[in-house]
């Protein structure tokens, strides 16, 4: 067994600032190097088993070895599916790309379902393709052009540019004078030429040469002056989804639309000639297919066309993995009459790998708590903690979640530094949980509108969730 | 005992590590060698086009030669072919020492580097923004 080096977690930049939603604090699934899930760690608390098999999973697809599969994450309600899902996107990271939908949203007048499935999968899928250039990167010492005296001949010049190893003069030709006085070059900045275009970027200005002048433009950026040898390789790999390449080909503004979001419906044509040209470059080592992961949220909602859809294209090379997450039990299929579990067709569940989710315990639920009250910057006292958990244990956890905010709010109007019982206790009053709101509702059904005095309509959906949905 | 087995693989991992760590450092300062002397040649050939006279002094080594200009043109020309096939090597190879670098600290290898390049043709039809923005 070789020794092992640590492996410290990857640091990610946060490039924009995240709202605080329901799961913003998750960061990822919690394992530790041999996929046990601790604990409590990196955001996920309990759901150590639905845990472990999603790290075994992730493992699978980052090995790629596990295209067109489906995953299937079953539990009642509030037991961490769709956290499990955000900590699996956040572990796959820019390689793979993750795509996360809920099963409603194929139902959309724009598009046809299959359409908005199409695209959906085609956003899961990923191509890798490489970017080489040769640039020459360096600081600008000083720039040296002669215009001729009598007008019509050509301007020479010289550049001489540098890095912290090396300094060098290059002759200039009368396009290259030209381009230079365009982007306005100065002793000072550091650019970047393009060898094979002969485009110039500036990068910005030295920091050595940041005290030349005592007030400089809003726009002037420093950077260090650039390491090295002055003719570099730059070689970017990007990963871009087939998806995004359909649309720039489907029209002519087509970035535009990956902007404004709907793109309407997608020709086969453009479809197949993407596919056909992909291939290609595959077969020319240029380029490599990354699939990624479909997460389908309440996959319930899908109806047996979509399944159907869903089962052909999981046959194809490139598919992605399908993840989809549902608390139904055994309820019926949408679009027939039959009854199977989750609501998806026995074929289907047959190719997938369910994991199954259970509620929490009291210890995990109180952690869970304490982990969002520091997400939501809200400081709780214990005996407040404690209560919260029993309310969480006897409705739902959801239900306690949001009583953090809003007994934050309270605390905050009494002036207090914490969460203290009596807050608690105040919200759990103003703010009904579903048990009590049925509750409510079934001794003053009379005094609401269109109720039928003792007979009434369907009753709403407890913990057993056995919805009738009427198609 | 576990104790001195224990130390000794650390000392192997580390002595591995940084085997492959000076290999890597030892060719990227190989490679701006070479570039500080094909800019040297460069510079040079650049001299003798605008320069009339027929012979120029040439230092090799500890000596200096006073040549025909044509012969001491073509023989940095040789040199500078010589100097960017040596460079273009290297970092080809560098791909493989980084790999493994990555490998013995436990880390995934970086993805699609051993991909053939895009021309640019190809990458007009994918529309992907530059990495340097400058407008």
């Amino acid at each position: 067994m070789a020794a092992s080096g640590v492996a410290l977690p990857e640091v990610k930049e946060v490039a924009f600032l995240e709202r605080i939603g329901a799961h913003s604090h998750i960061r990822g699934l919690g394992l530790d190097d041999s996929l046990e899930a601790r604990q409590s760690s990196q955001g996920m608390v309990g759901q150590v088993a639905a845990r472990r098999a999603a790290g075994v999973v992730l493992e699978m697809i980052k090995d790629g070895k596990i295209a067109g599969r489906a995953m299937l994450l079953a539990g009642s309600p509030g037991t961490g599916k769709t956290a499990i899902a955000m900590a699996m996107s956040r572990a796959l990271s820019t390689d793979s790309p993750f795509t996360n939908m809920s099963a409603s949203e194929i139902y959309s007048l724009e598009m046809s379902k299959t359409e908005a499935l199409t695209q959906s999968i085609r956003k899961s899928i990923g191509v890798r393709i490489k970017e080489e250039t040769e640039i020459i990167e360096g600081e600008v010492v000083e720039i040296m052009v002669d215009t001729p005296a009598s007008g019509t001949g050509q301007k020479v010049g010289k550049l001489t540019l540098k890095t912290t190893e090396m300094e060098t003069v290059y002759d200039l030709g009368g396009k290259m004078i030209d381009s230079l006085m365009k982007e306005k070059v100065q002793a000072g900045d550091v650019i970047t030429i393009d060898k094979a275009t002969g485009k110039i970027t500036k990068l910005g200005r030295s920091f050595a040469r940041a005290r030349d002048y005592d007030a400089t433009g809003a726009q002037t950026r420093f950077v260090q002056c650039p390491e090295g040898e002055l003719q570099k390789r730059k070689e970017v790999v990007h990963t871009v989804t087939l998806h995004e390449i359909d649309v720039i080909n489907s029209r002519t503004q087509g970035f535009l639309a990956l902007f404004s979001g709907d793109t309407g419906e997608i020709k086969t044509e453009v479809r197949d000639q993407i596919n056909t040209k992909v291939a290609e470059w595959r077969e020319e080592g240029k380029a490599e297919i990354a699939p990624g992961v479909l997460f389908i949220d309440e996959a319930h909602m899908l109806d047996i066309e979509c399944f159907s859809f869903l089962n052909r294209a999981l046959e194809n090379e490139m598919s992605p993995i399908i993840i989809m997450a549902t608390n139904r039990g055994i309820t019926r299929i949408r679009g027939t009459n039959y009854k199977s579990p989750h609501g998806i067709p026995i074929d289907l569940l047959d190719r997938m790998i369910i994991i199954k989710t259970v509620p929490y315990d009291e210890k995990e639920l109180k952690q869970i708590l304490k982990i969002r009250s520091e997400e939501e910057d809200v400081e709780i006292s214990d005996d407040a903690l404690a209560v919260l958990t029993r309310i969480a244990g006897d409705t739902s956890l959801r239900y306690a979640i949001q009583l953090i905010t809003t007994a934050g709010v309270v605390a905050r109007r009494r002036k207090a530094t914490e969460v203290g019982m009596d807050d608690v206790k105040k919200v759990y009053s103003l703010f009904l949980d579903e048990n009590r709101s049925m509750q409510y509702l079934k001794e003053h059904q009379s005094e609401y509108m269109f109720s039928e005095i003792g007979g009434g309509d369907a009753p709403l959906g407890s913990k057993s969730e056995q919805m009738e949905i009427s198609s | 005992m576990n104790v001195p087995r224990q130390s000794e693989r650390i000392v192997t991992y580390l002595t591995d590590l940084e085997q492959a760590a000076e290999e890597i450092l030892t060719d990227r300062q190989t490679i701006i060698d070479y570039d500080r002397k094909r800019n040297a040649n460069r510079e040079s050939l650049r001299h003798l086009k605008n320069s009339s006279e027929k012979k120029t002094w040439i230092a090799m080594g500890n000596n200096f030669f006073k040549l025909e200009k044509v012969a001491v043109e073509d023989m940095i020309h040789k040199d500078q072919v010589k100097l960017d096939t040596s460079i273009n090597e290297i970092r080809d190879n560098l791909k493989k020492k980084v790999d493994r670098v990555r490998d013995i600290e436990e880390k995934p290898a970086l993805k699609g580097y051993n991909l053939k390049p895009l021309n640019s043709d190809e990458m007009r039809g994918l529309n992907i923004p530059q990495a340097y923005q400058h407008h």
